[in-house]
């Protein structure tokens, strides 16, 4: 039955003759095109502020494209180019995080940050990033030398010659707290269809037609924030000014026992002639390491490879001596949707009711509440009435299940099930209660993201027939084919 | 100090461990617990459904479960508690388990660890190419095919050719399904070789000198790109991939805990009592080892169920610890310390296994003086054991190490 709730949110319009059905007649006020990150925190604040919103994926969840991989941290902005519409979102999307993850149970793990210096070349660059930082406000930001960077950081090699301290920098759940947007959006009145792939629009002067494989929707205003496709579904409304640059970063995720090699965040100086990685715990216990930096011409394909992932494996290293002696967990590779220019590219059509929010490179996570309000400002100063907010009613906060390391789990306290997946602690309460939730999983990345099922370091060897028969008719594609041999 | 729970506590059902329980209950211990964290006991065997267990045994091959339920029958006194996970081992046999009510302390006076084994998945081998569903090992499949009734594809490709490879053709096979292909690194399969006819048989083509250059397929596996030796490079049609073998001892639980590793291996340090850096814990099986056939670990679970015992009763007598070191050609040793009573020798079977194919002598030297040399043929993935290695005290307290070597010296 719970189920039936879940669907409800998703499909109503088309699937239940109930009283939604009165209202598919009327155009939508907004229709948000990409549930990553920043069109699940855009579909929020106006389904915050009483707009009727549509939020249309093409994948089979939300995260579907580059949020979902990316390396989780929740960034101040110290680096950030100074007075750039990045800077001012991520600003505002950091410290609105901070303001609503309690409310939603959202994790935080407030680790820090550490920019380390590994030759004199770097060393010479510290006292720029600390003057950038204090430029862009980060006034916290410091300079540590080599003995307090290794009595903080015992695990460095001893290459590690100084620092600059970023105390703010923080590490958070990267799908928990989207689909907590998203939930939120939903229970303020939103709607969302998965699957659901814009293939083209007109405008008619004053509404758009956007076309899926299935329906035609129509709606006042166009939100696009389909990252790597950005520029193809700009061109549905005019001609873009930029052109997205997939850059592809690879991952390598270790297992937990690697995790106590490292206590802060530790960054790369930025040189634009070597592309440094990053080595941080994941909320999750992890430790994760990368990304590399390779522009790719593909807009999909975000493959990992064999020899590419070695040679990380040889710089973090370099980084941390201890290292190769963890098990690697998962290996991953995320397409950032950069452009050809350094700011994001966020721009209204006041002619055709379009706005496009494109270039949200790897900054998005941390900006995207920023950027869902800088949007809700921009639309209301470019298309005034068409849009109405409402003043705010007092939400609906969703508790998002925690799946942070330390954070108490349903095995911990017991939720008479057992667990299924060993090395994630996953319960068989877990799993049916993501298939059951507000937004329930419909694809077996959707029930990893909620649950952390199968993301451990056996990758599915003790657990996954088991998730296949718990999941049977619920997950596209499924796990395993139904029925009896 | 507060009382026991239990006088041992086995942490996993598998073969060694319910040989632990054997031989304790057999010698009279009777606070015994088996902890098992999945619904059903047996661990691997519960789920390989086919008949290669048991020669050494009960003399005859049976089944995975069949095996299990006749190993059980030695033990019926035995409780043993299912949906029950270790999470965290402490000193002074301390551990929290967490069962469906949630996570508790308890405490046993010795604790065994038979935490068994598992492959080698995607990830770990670092494997080019897109994620796509469709992708798993054999302990999985045989768990879909045999367990769940279902099958995650139709023709998938197997990469690897140990006996455990062989195990996922066989599994498919009871599915009727044909795989695409086998897929080896080296010129010839890890095996025994006549496993190679069975794939013949079968028609399964076996690609040697290959290694895999791209996974395909978005959401689910598409095929498989492979680059072989000579630099001709393949395209398998697959909508799945098998990774088998290449065990790991699942050590975890261990790993986070208080227990000395290995440092070459990263697995509990133990003894030639299977006892580790901790007296009142004990490793045993293929978590130490991985991996080897079930009867052998059954049978090392027996023995090492005896020593515990004894260690309960005498306790654990005055001893001095001597190392034991080995050539980088040899994967890994267990024991991989020997605990030496004063003035007693004691004879140590020491099992190893190979990174690659090795004929010839087998040396242990301890110090300078070689105790130990026979002729092995040695094939990686198969475990190799030394019987009756003669440790002196007097050397041992001379601190010399134990080392093992793939040469005549």
């Amino acid at each position: 039955m719970k189920r039936a709730i879940g669907q409800n949110c998703g499909h109503s319009m088309l699937d239940t003759p109930t009283n939604a059905q009165s209202r598919s007649d009327l155009p939508w006020d907004v229709i948000v095109i990409g549930g990553g990150v920043v069109g699940c925190a855009i579909t929020r604040r106006f389904a915050l502020a009483g707009v009727r919103t549509l939020l249309l994926e093409k994948g089979s969840d939300i995260l579907s494209g580059a949020s979902k991989a990316n390396s989780a941290i929740m960034h101040t902005g110290f680096d950030a180019p100074p007075d750039s519409i990045e800077l001012a979102c991520m600003k505002a999307g950091y410290n609105e995080y901070l303001d609503i993850s309690g409310k939603m149970n959202l994790p935080t793990m407030k680790c820090g940050a550490l920019v380390v210096a590994w030759d004199e070349a770097q060393l010479a660059e510290l006292d720029g990033i600390v003057e950038k930082a204090h430029q862009n406000g980060i006034n916290d930001v410091s300079l540590i030398d080599r003995q307090t960077l290794r009595s903080k950081e015992p695990g460095l090699s001893n290459g590690a010659l100084a620092a600059v301290e970023v105390p703010r920098e923080f590490v958070v759940d990267p799908w928990s707290a989207p689909l907590a947007y998203l939930t939120q959006a939903v229970r303020a009145g939103a709607e969302y269809r998965f699957n659901a792939e814009v293939t083209g629009g007109t405008f008619d002067g004053t509404n758009w037609h956007l076309s899926t494989d299935r329906e035609v929707l129509t709606c006042k205003l166009v939100i696009n924030c389909t990252g790597t496709k950005g520029d193809y579904i700009e061109r549905i409304c005019h001609e873009p000014e930029f052109e997205i640059r997939p850059r592809k970063g690879q991952f390598l995720v270790y297992d937990k026992s690697a995790a106590s090699l490292i206590n802060a965040i530790i960054l790369p100086v930025p040189s634009p002639t070597t592309k440094g990685v990053v080595l941080t715990k994941t909320i999750f216990g992890n430790l994760l390491l990368g990304p590399t930096a390779e522009e790719q011409p593909g807009r999909e394909n975000a493959r990992v490879d064999h020899d590419v992932l070695q040679q990380l494996i040889e710089t973090g290293a370099r980084i941390l001596p201890d290292l190769p002696t963890h098990e690697v967990t998962a290996t991953y590779a995320g397409l950032r949707p950069a452009t050809q220019f350094k700011d994001y590219q966020i721009s209204a059509n006041g002619d055709k009711n379009w706005i496009g929010v494109n270039g949200i490179r790897s900054t998005g996570l941390t900006a995207s509440l920023g950027i869902a309000t800088y949007v809700e400002q921009l639309c209301a100063e470019t298309f005034g009435d068409l849009i109405r907010f409402e003043p705010p009613k007092t939400p609906f906060w969703p508790k998002m299940p925690s799946l942070a390391q330390g954070a108490e789990r349903a095995y911990q306290t017991g939720d008479g099930t057992e667990i299924v997946c060993h090395c994630e602690g996953v319960t068989r309460g877990d799993i049916e209660r993501a298939l059951s939730s507000e937004i329930p999983a419909q694809s077996l990345g959707g029930l990893r993201r909620r649950t952390r099922v199968m993301m451990g370091r056996c990758n599915g060897f003790y657990c996954s027939a088991r998730v296949a028969e718990l999941t049977k008719g619920k997950l596209t594609p499924p796990l395993a084919s139904e029925g009896d041999l | 100090m507060s009382s026991h729970d239990y006088d041992v506590a086995i942490i996993g059902s598998g073969p060694s461990g319910i040989g632990a329980a054997t031989a304790l209950s057999e010698a009279g211990i009777k606070g015994i617990v088996v902890f098992e964290r999945e619904t059903e006991i047996g661990g691997i065997p519960r789920h390989t459904h086919h008949p290669s267990f048991g020669l050494l045994v009960f003399k005859r091959p049976i089944s995975g479960p069949k095996y299990i339920q006749a190993l059980r029958k030695r033990c019926q006194s035995v409780r043993f508690e299912t949906r029950t996970t270790v999470t965290t081992l402490r000193k002074d046999g301390y551990m929290e388990i967490a069962t469906p009510k949630g996570v508790k302390t308890i405490r046993a006076k010795h604790i065994i660890l038979a935490t068994g084994a598992r492959e080698t998945p995607r990830h770990g081998r670092l494997t080019s190419g897109l994620r796509p569903q469709g992708i798993t090992t054999t302990g999985a499949l045989q768990q879909f095919i045999y367990g769940a009734n279902m099958a995650p594809f139709s023709h998938p490709a197997i990469v690897g050719t140990e006996l455990v490879s062989f195990s996922a053709l066989w599994t498919l096979r009871s599915a009727g399904i044909r795989p695409a292909a086998m897929i080896e690194e080296s010129s010839r399969i890890t095996a025994y070789r006549p496993a190679a006819l069975f794939a013949r048989l079968l028609r399964v083509p076996i690609y040697y000198n290959s290694k895999i250059t791209q996974i395909d397929g978005i959401e689910k596996a598409r095929g498989l790109e492979i680059e072989i030796a000579d630099g001709r490079h393949e395209t398998i049609s697959c909508d799945g991939v098998i990774f088998s073998g290449k065990f790991v001892g699942d050590n975890n639980v261990a790993r986070a805990s208080h227990l000395t590793l290995n440092p070459t291996t990263e697995l509990p340090l133990v003894d030639q009592n299977w006892v580790s850096s901790d007296p009142d814990i004990s490793v045993i099986g293929n978590a130490v080892h991985p991996a080897d056939m079930g009867d052998h670990c059954y049978i090392e679970g027996l023995s090492a169920g005896k020593t515990v015992a004894e260690i309960l009763r005498d306790g654990i007598e005055d001893y001095e610890v001597v190392e034991i070191t080995h050539d980088a050609g040899i994967k890994l040793a267990a024991p991989s310390i020997v605990r030496l009573k004063r003035q007693e020798e004691t004879k140590i079977n020491i099992s190893f296994h190979v990174n690659a194919p090795y004929s010839g002598n087998v040396t242990v030297k301890l110090g300078d003086e070689i105790v130990h040399q026979t002729s092995k043929r040695c094939r990686p993935a198969r475990r190799i054991t030394l019987k009756n290695v003669p440790i002196t005290e007097a050397k041992g307290r001379d601190k010399c190490p134990i080392h093992v070597s793939l040469a005549d010296i």
